[in-house]
């Protein structure tokens, strides 16, 4: 079964379909927030909040506007954005990251259609992003390591990772503007 | 309100994974929340991040981790979005609604700033700079980065010309005399980067209008 479809489940108030989105994404969040340097007890907590969320939000996912995996993502990031500027602050805290993220509520119509053209259009160019330059923007941006590990994983010299991932990002850009 | 003049991709996708400072994310929120074109690189880029989910190696949860959420789902409070900042003259962006925006004071004849509070400890400054018609600003360079989105007016420099929606991206290269356009007042939100002890506490005074 699809996770999108899982989801869906979960917003009707399935137990049993959210103990399953829990024992494959909570893992998988933690280990993203490892990834990218939280401690393990941070990184357990983002992962709980995380898919504490997922279970709060179920009935706003969008399978049209975006894949399971990818709003589960956005999720992870806002609350490790949250949790980053507590800390900062010592303890208070009264921005929502999540709401940064939002469309300007005066964007033109925001129909089915329309959401679903845009994520078609993204869904293409991510398909035909080489899959180096996928994991250049991976590596990079989402996984935050460093480029002596990025020339690493994609087997190219220290000194080019910095104009490969330029060039991913701009190719990533360019696949956008044509797809219609 | 087409924009011509977009942010690097660089920054984009720093948006997208959320690994930004404060007043860099910022201005990336105000850009992309207008902005259809850079918000499905946001998109896309988040996109790759839940690839990356179905990538990455799993870290084991704690004993006693679904238990403890699920003791929490009951209880869970509904989320409600914070109210949207109201009566401002300036009709800004909603995203900047759920930032504390502080009072109008004049930086020179002609242009007055507003301090946004940016949540968490940030290595930059934002604030809203309001201009008058014409105005010309001073020739300068700077240290760090300045990030500016137009929200209303224009303004112009060897860059080009920057209109409603557009995004202007300034490092420590250049040296711009910028003019802003006639006929109505150019509203920007700017974002600075850069070592505010470098700048130091005249720099911050004087930040807001050596440049847009």
């Amino acid at each position: 079964m699809e996770w999108a479809t899982l989801i869906g489940r979960v917003a009707a108030g399935d137990r049993e379909a959210y103990q399953r989105l829990f024992e494959h994404f909570a893992p998988r969040v933690k280990g993203l927030m490892l990834k990218t340097g939280a401690s393990s007890d941070d990184a357990e907590e983002i992962a709980q909040e995380t898919l504490l969320a997922v279970w709060r939000k179920a009935a706003q996912f969008d399978p049209v506007s975006a894949g399971a995996a990818a709003w589960i993502y956005t999720i992870a990031r806002n609350l490790r954005i949250d949790a980053v500027r507590r800390v900062a602050r010592a303890g208070t805290v009264d921005h929502d990251a999540e709401l940064d993220y939002l469309v300007d509520p005066a964007e033109p119509a925001d129909d089915v259609m329309a959401r679903n053209d845009e994520a078609v259009r993204v869904e293409r160019a991510l398909s035909s992003l080489s899959e180096e330059q996928s994991m250049a923007i991976r590596l990079s941006f989402i996984e935050e390591r460093p480029h002596g590990e990025i020339a690493g994983a994609l087997g190219i010299p220290l000194g080019t990772v910095k104009s490969r991932i330029r060039l991913a990002m701009n190719r990533l850009r360019a696949l956008l503007d044509e797809t219609k | 309100m087409s924009v011509t003049h977009h942010p690097p991709e660089e920054l984009l996708a720093g948006f997208a994974a959320g690994t930004l400072d404060a007043g860099e994310h910022l201005a990336m929120a105000v850009h992309v929340s207008g902005c259809p074109a850079c918000r499905r690189l946001v998109r896309a880029v988040e996109g790759i991040g839940g690839s990356a989910l179905e990538a990455i190696d799993l870290a084991p949860m704690r004993a006693g981790a679904f238990e403890a959420v699920m003791a929490k789902l009951d209880r869970s409070p509904s989320h409600a979005p914070a109210p949207a900042n109201s009566a401002d003259d300036d009709a800004l962006p909603s995203v900047l609604g759920h930032y504390r925006i502080g009072r109008r004071r004049w930086v020179a004849p002609g242009v007055s700033m507003r301090p946004i509070e940016l949540p968490g400890a940030s290595s930059s400054r934002a604030f809203l700079l309001r201009s008058d018609p014409g105005t010309h600003m001073l020739e300068h360079t700077h240290t760090g980065t300045e990030l500016t989105c137009v929200l209303r007016g224009s303004f112009s420099h060897e860059g080009g010309r920057f209109g409603p929606g557009d995004f202007d991206f300034g490092d420590d290269t250049l040296d711009h005399q910028p003019t802003v356009g006639d006929g109505e007042p150019c509203l920007c939100l700017v974002a600075m980067t850069g070592d505010l002890r470098i700048n130091g506490f005249f720099g911050r005074l004087i930040g807001p209008f050596v440049r847009l």
